[in-house]
């Protein structure tokens, strides 16, 4: 049963992928995967966890399907090797469940040869045997009929006639080895194994600091007083920093492009860097003992306070960004520095908390992980070549027409919509008509495998203007 | 270690495994010679590859303590993500040509049970 399973599973990934781009076949192919592993691992899924990642993954098989973008994609690869990683052991944290998803999904077959030998019950190991043994029956004497065959067509004209009429030429061999992919994948997935070092090691790390049995007083009190001199005029330069860059805010009036461009491009990324820093030094500190020192009250205020005005920071840097989309429209880019932010924010809190809470490096690394996968999940959800234009055409005092029209196909309808309303030349109309045309093109000859929620649009359109 | 062996199995494995990938490109009677010939350029390739990574990692951390199932355990699992890391990444560089899909997979699929072949020796 298990075999003619996956062997129907097989087949569905050859007719899904073989020759086709990335559509309708990755959502069928999300949904084929939690079929298997539901059907073979049935305890798994009355795990909270695994019902969690499963409903992310079905999310981001539907996002593929309507935004047909490549992180949407990504996103789906992602979520599929959560999933499988949650359902190799649930209780670990979600990099180590990437690390399972990750080794089931390519290893899982030679992880499993590898246990066979080890396994005591002799039936199991019997129909392994059996099959290589099949293997072995079907595979040599085929090997060696070719070969013979073939060096027999030189020797004897009537049997080279009678063997050049044999023809195999309706079997596609990629398309079976492909089946053959297919079958590898879904075996590996069937039963998700896990990397035990990397696994255990995760089980067993909790997220809070121990208590030290014995504590040298003199070394602590010496790094607290040299944790508080330095966070503390680091506070003052922060402070000084953010007065200046408030006040450049609103004194400045030099807004050209290139003003603005090094102003966030070239300060952006250094501010950053700067946060990163800041983190690093507050975790240098509160790595071990010092968080149970009685007397790290002071070096925690400080802490906090300086927890608090790089938020400030961050603030300052998303407005200066966020003046710059307004002024010369959004790009790539520009979004790419908000997300940079949003992470820089989600870590700062994370570290915040750790400080707070008492918690080890671990805790922060679990929880800016999943941050991290819940962000590329949500970016996924947005068509962001559809935003960018939408944004630019009606918020943006500025764009660059030939951005837009540069952007991949997901925005040629809108674009084709709008084109006779925007001030543009005559020659970059044209290029959006031919955007679309081709675009149309490209819809309609797609197969079924490919379609995506576009396709099903364009027929809407079509049987309306019908 | 049985390492004269393990490199003949390997060697006629990445050598079936390759030749029936790449033969669903094209494949006739003369290409038999050239199917024999292969077998030099892949008994070096697999002889430095599983020498170089595999052997060397057995060699270095099998003792009494630790035993060669539990060096598989431990190893095997980052050298199949980073080998298949770098399998895909040649295959999509190449632009998925055939006989570069040939070779990736033949030497993923190949190293993966030389593994396999090292680790179930019996530790003497």
């Amino acid at each position: 049963m298990k075999h003619i399973l996956i062997g129907i599973a097989a087949i569905l990934f050859s007719i899904l992928f073989y020759e086709q781009r990335i559509g309708l076949n990755l959502s069928i192919f999300s949904l084929a995967t939690i079929a298997i592993l539901a059907f073979y691992n049935p305890k798994a899924f009355k795990n909270r966890y695994t019902i969690i990642h499963t409903i992310l993954y079905i999310a981001t098989a539907i996002v593929a399907f309507m935004q047909h973008s490549y992180i949407s994609i990504i996103a789906n690869c992602v979520a599929f090797f959560t999933l499988i990683g949650a359902v190799s052991e649930g209780k670990t944290s979600i990099y180590v469940y990437w690390l399972n998803g990750l080794y089931t999904s390519i290893a899982g077959f030679f992880h499993r040869n590898f246990e066979v030998n080890d396994d005591v019950e002799k039936v199991s190991l019997k129909k392994d045997i059996d099959i290589i043994h099949l293997t072995k029956l079907i595979g040599i004497p085929l090997v060696f009929i070719v070969v013979f065959i073939l060096l027999y067509k030189n020797g004897n004209p009537m049997f080279n006639n009678l063997v050049s009429k044999i023809s195999f030429e309706f079997i596609n061999v990629q398309w079976i080895l492909f089946c053959v992919l297919g079958y590898y994948l879904f075996s590996n997935i069937s039963k998700p194994i896990i990397v035990e070092s990397a696994t255990l090691a995760d089980l067993n790390t909790k997220n809070e600091l121990v208590k030290p049995d014995d504590v040298s007083e003199e070394k602590l009190k010496k790094e607290k007083q040299l944790g508080t001199t330095l966070l503390g005029l680091l506070n003052l330069l922060i402070v000084l920093y953010i007065i200046t860059d408030i006040a450049s805010l609103i004194i400045g009036e030099d807004t050209s492009a290139p003003t603005l461009s090094s102003l966030v491009h070239n300060g952006i990324y250094t501010l950053i860097a700067s946060i990163v820093i800041a983190i690093v030094i507050i975790l240098y500190f509160f790595r071990g003992n010092l968080n149970f020192y009685t007397e790290n009250r002071t070096l925690k205020n400080l802490t906090f306070l300086w927890i608090f005005l790089n938020i400030i920071l961050i603030a300052l840097i998303a407005i200066k960004n966020q003046n710059y989309i307004t002024s010369f429209g959004l790009t790539y880019k520009r979004i790419g520095v908000h997300i940079y932010i949003l992470l820089t924010l989600a870590g700062l809190i994370t570290t915040f908390l750790k400080v707070l809470n008492i918690k080890n490096m671990v805790f922060l690394f679990r929880r800016n992980t999943q941050i991290a996968f819940i962000v590329l999940i949500l970016m996924s959800t947005i068509n962001w070549d559809q935003t960018i234009t939408a944004y630019n055409l009606k918020h943006a005092n500025g764009f660059d027409v030939n951005y837009l029209i540069n952007l991949s196909n997901r925005n040629a309808i809108l674009l084709n919509d709008k084109k006779d309303a925007l001030s543009i030349s005559e020659s970059d109309k044209n290029r959006i008509s031919t955007k679309y045309r081709t675009y149309m093109i490209t819809l309609r000859q797609r197969d079924w495998q490919e379609w995506s929620y576009e396709n099903f649009l364009i027929e809407d359109n079509n049987s309306n203007s019908e | 270690m049985h390492v004269v062996s393990n490199l003949a199995k390997s060697c006629l494995l990445a050598t079936v495994i390759f030749w029936i990938i790449a033969g669903t490109d094209y494949m006739d009677m003369d290409m038999i010679l050239v199917i024999f010939l292969s077998f030099i350029p892949i008994f070096f390739i697999a002889t430095i590859v599983i020498l170089g990574s595999i052997y060397v990692i057995f060699w270095l951390r099998v003792n009494e303590n630790f035993s060669k199932r539990q060096v598989y355990k431990t190893f095997y699992p980052y050298y199949a993500i980073i080998a298949f890391g770098i399998a895909v990444f040649g295959i999509i560089s190449s632009g998925f040509d055939i006989y570069i899909i040939a070779f990736f997979t033949s030497a993923f699929i190949t190293t993966s049970q030389s593994w396999i072949w090292f680790a179930k020796e019996k530790q003497r």
